[in-house]
């Protein structure tokens, strides 16, 4: 199990390392390539999960498809390094940070407590052949959840039409200034 | 439990700890930072953690059942909307501001 | 991994062996390129360093090599120095992942006075089960190293370059995606080991729970997707920025798109990327639609039994089996890998306009209705 472990550890240190470049690097930019590699790692953990297509998916539509969106968007806008990044207030900031290390906290500590309580003996479920275990997923996607699935493409086709009205007002992308 | 353990026997608890992590990092970047679109890509790391949790409850529930992927997407759905609406709405702003920092979506209303 | 130290080290070295499979062929094929161009506008092209001018690129190779690296003083470092070390990476994952010929049965043999237990070798890195989604996932990444590229080098045309890169990528991407679900519905399966084995034999159609077999056809998935394979084809192109799609690079335009500011080595990492796309792509196309790497009419046990019957020894009439068959599937990948090159130097590239209306208004819908009639031929073929 030391592979695994290793592997897990390398993941979850490139997850959190790009996390933290993410949330403090000036520069947009190297904040969305920074998460662009969050999201290839987090990836990782996917497969390490046994969740291949889950992670095949993850790295198509979030890797190759919405962190491009956000990177190709930055490129155009052409920050320079912001001056001023962060948010101001020495009060309001301590609080902001108080909050999240309370929720942190929060949420760290009801993982610990209820993983001792109900998880720690809970042995892996055993593993299944990927293409059995897709078979499994698309299943369920496609008969349990299957309304949910259906309102979920109805979600994406306003989403589309909305962004597309959002981004034609003013002229849309081709006025003239 | 022994650190040794901890170290060698990666278990569910592991991975909730990753995304409990993950998840308080995004948080502080969407409260800390000003620019919009740094605050949309902390809610897809925040989105990002509620996946982790997912699949890894899905792994080592006692059944093996697959629900837990078959939500993560529809996150990945609601992640991806989202990022569409959010760039469409910082573009929006950028184009009047050339900028995108937050306090200008006041100027959105009306 | 494997279960000793043999196996480990020899899936090991197939792993390396396949990636500079990957750039050893971007040689062959550059020379190719050029000869060919020069063959299809009457030029005579290099002809004079070595036979039929095949040092010629070994010649560039080394002046690359000792050309001085230099980078543009507002450049950012880390990404201009990542970015054609991310060219290579997707293409070199992806090849790893497809299988290039029959797996290798060895039997038992003695080494260094040791028996050396039964072991079965894929033709391939490594086999992932949703070999499918992994492909399309990594070679999604592959638009990166053109951004990374395109910000690092501090100039407006690369980041021109970069931009208009990122949005064909990302479009097209859609509709080879859509075309590759046709080939899923008609398989069933994400594996390509198992779409190579369903297309042996003769060409088998269901046809209203019956079974029609055309003795005269090898059972290809291009009899069963013809316009999935076409869009497929169409958008490879657009995928390895290639002519008629290489506004990315259009040089009419933007001097040379991207990678303006490479030069020397880094330049060549970004070639061995494009090729390396190509053959990725001649591969994938052979894999579906093609019948990857079987002999048409001929199963891999009859190949097998006729090497048992040429040479002694399971073993060495196994691996010449895999040889065989890896012989059949490179046969295609050259013909595809000769057709990119010969369309290069044919059509003239489009404008950015029509490229993207090309991608949206004409390949995505054709690709959904490949979708929507895949589905109903499938249920009127299966239904009784």
């Amino acid at each position: 199990m030391t592979a695994d472990s290793l592997l897990f550890f390398i993941l979850a240190a490139m997850t959190v390392g790009s996390a933290l470049v993410v949330i403090l690097a000036s520069n947009p930019i190297f904040c969305s390539l920074a998460l662009a590699m969050a999201m290839i790692s987090v990836a990782g953990i996917f497969a390490s999960l046994n969740a291949w297509f889950v992670a095949g998916v993850q790295l198509i539509v979030y890797a190759g498809a919405v962190m491009v969106l956000f990177v190709m968007v930055l490129m155009l806008f052409d920050l320079k390094d912001e001056v001023r990044a962060f948010s101001r207030g020495l009060v309001s900031g301590f609080f902001k940070i108080a909050s999240v290390a309370v929720i942190g906290g929060v949420i760290a500590a009801a993982v610990w407590m209820s993983t001792e309580t109900i998880f720690s003996t809970a042995p892996a479920a055993p593993t299944v052949n990927a293409t059995v275990a897709t078979k499994q997923l698309a299943d369920l996607l496609f008969k349990k959840y299957l309304f949910s699935f259906e309102a979920m493409g109805a979600l994406l086709l306003i989403i589309a039409i909305g962004a597309v009205a959002l981004s034609r007002i003013e002229g849309g992308t081709h006025a003239d200034k | 439990m022994p650190i040794n353990d901890a170290l060698l026997n990666v278990g569910l608890s592991h991975y909730l700890i990753l995304s409990a992590l993950l998840f308080t990092l995004g948080l502080l970047g969407v409260l800390l930072r000003r620019n919009v679109i740094v605050i949309l890509m902390s809610i897809e790391l925040m989105l990002n953690a509620v996946n982790i949790t997912f699949v890894a409850f899905s792994r080592y529930s006692p059944t093996a059942n697959m629900d837990g992927q078959a939500m993560v997407f529809f996150v990945m759905t609601i992640a991806a909307a989202e990022a569409a609406v959010g760039l469409a709405l910082a573009t929006t702003i950028f184009k009047k501001f050339r900028e995108v920092n937050i306090r200008y979506f006041e100027h959105l209303k009306g | 991994m494997g279960r000793d130290s043999f196996e480990i080290t020899v899936n090991i070295v197939k792993m390396f062996a396949i990636f500079l499979l990957m750039v050893q062929a971007v040689p062959i094929l550059v020379w190719l390129e050029r000869r060919g161009s020069a063959f299809i506008q009457n030029r005579t092209g290099p002809n004079r360093v070595g036979p039929l001018g095949l040092i010629q690129l070994l010649a560039d190779a080394v002046k690359f090599l000792f050309k001085q690296p230099f980078m543009p003083e507002r450049g950012v470092a880390p990404l201009y120095y990542f970015a054609p070390i991310a060219a290579l990476i997707p293409g070199a994952l992806a090849l790893n992942a497809i299988p290039l010929s029959t797996p290798i049965k060895i039997e038992p043999f003695e080494m260094l006075g040791q028996m050396w237990g039964p072991y079965t070798f894929l033709f391939q890195g490594y086999d992932i089960g949703i070999g499918i989604v992994f492909i399309l996932g990594i070679s999604s990444l592959g638009v990166y190293s053109i951004l990374l590229a395109g910000w690092g080098s501090s100039n407006k045309y690369s980041l021109m370059g970069a931009v208009r890169g990122a949005a064909q990528g990302i479009s097209y991407e859609l509709a080879l995606s859509l075309a590759l679900v046709g080939i899923l519905m008609v398989y069933g399966t994400l594996s390509f080991k198992e779409i190579v084995d369903a297309q042996a034999g003769p060409l088998t159609f269901m046809a209203f729970g019956k079974e029609y077999v055309i003795g005269a056809l090898p059972n290809w998935g291009i009899f069963y997707q013809p316009l999935g394979a076409l869009i497929f084809f169409a958008a490879t192109f657009a995928e390895a920025n290639r002519l008629p799609f290489d506004l990315p690079e259009a040089e009419g335009e933007l001097v040379a798109g991207f990678h303006t500011e490479y030069a020397g080595f880094s330049l060549l990492l970004f070639y061995i990327g494009e090729y390396g796309h190509m053959m990725v792509a001649s591969a994938l196309l052979a894999t579906f639609y093609f019948g990857g790497y079987s002999i048409p009419f001929v199963s891999p046990e009859a190949v097998n039994a006729f090497w048992l019957a040429k040479v002694d020894g399971a073993n060495t009439a196994a691996i010449l089996t895999a040889v065989t068959h890896h012989l059949s599937l490179l046969v295609r990948v050259a013909l595809f890998l000769w057709i990119f090159i010969h369309v290069r130097w044919t059509l003239p590239r489009f404008r950015y306009d029509q490229l993207m209306s090309l991608g949206w208004k004409t390949m995505l819908p054709w690709a959904l209705a490949n979708v929507v009639v895949t589905a109903i031929w499938l249920w009127l073929g299966h239904r009784t």
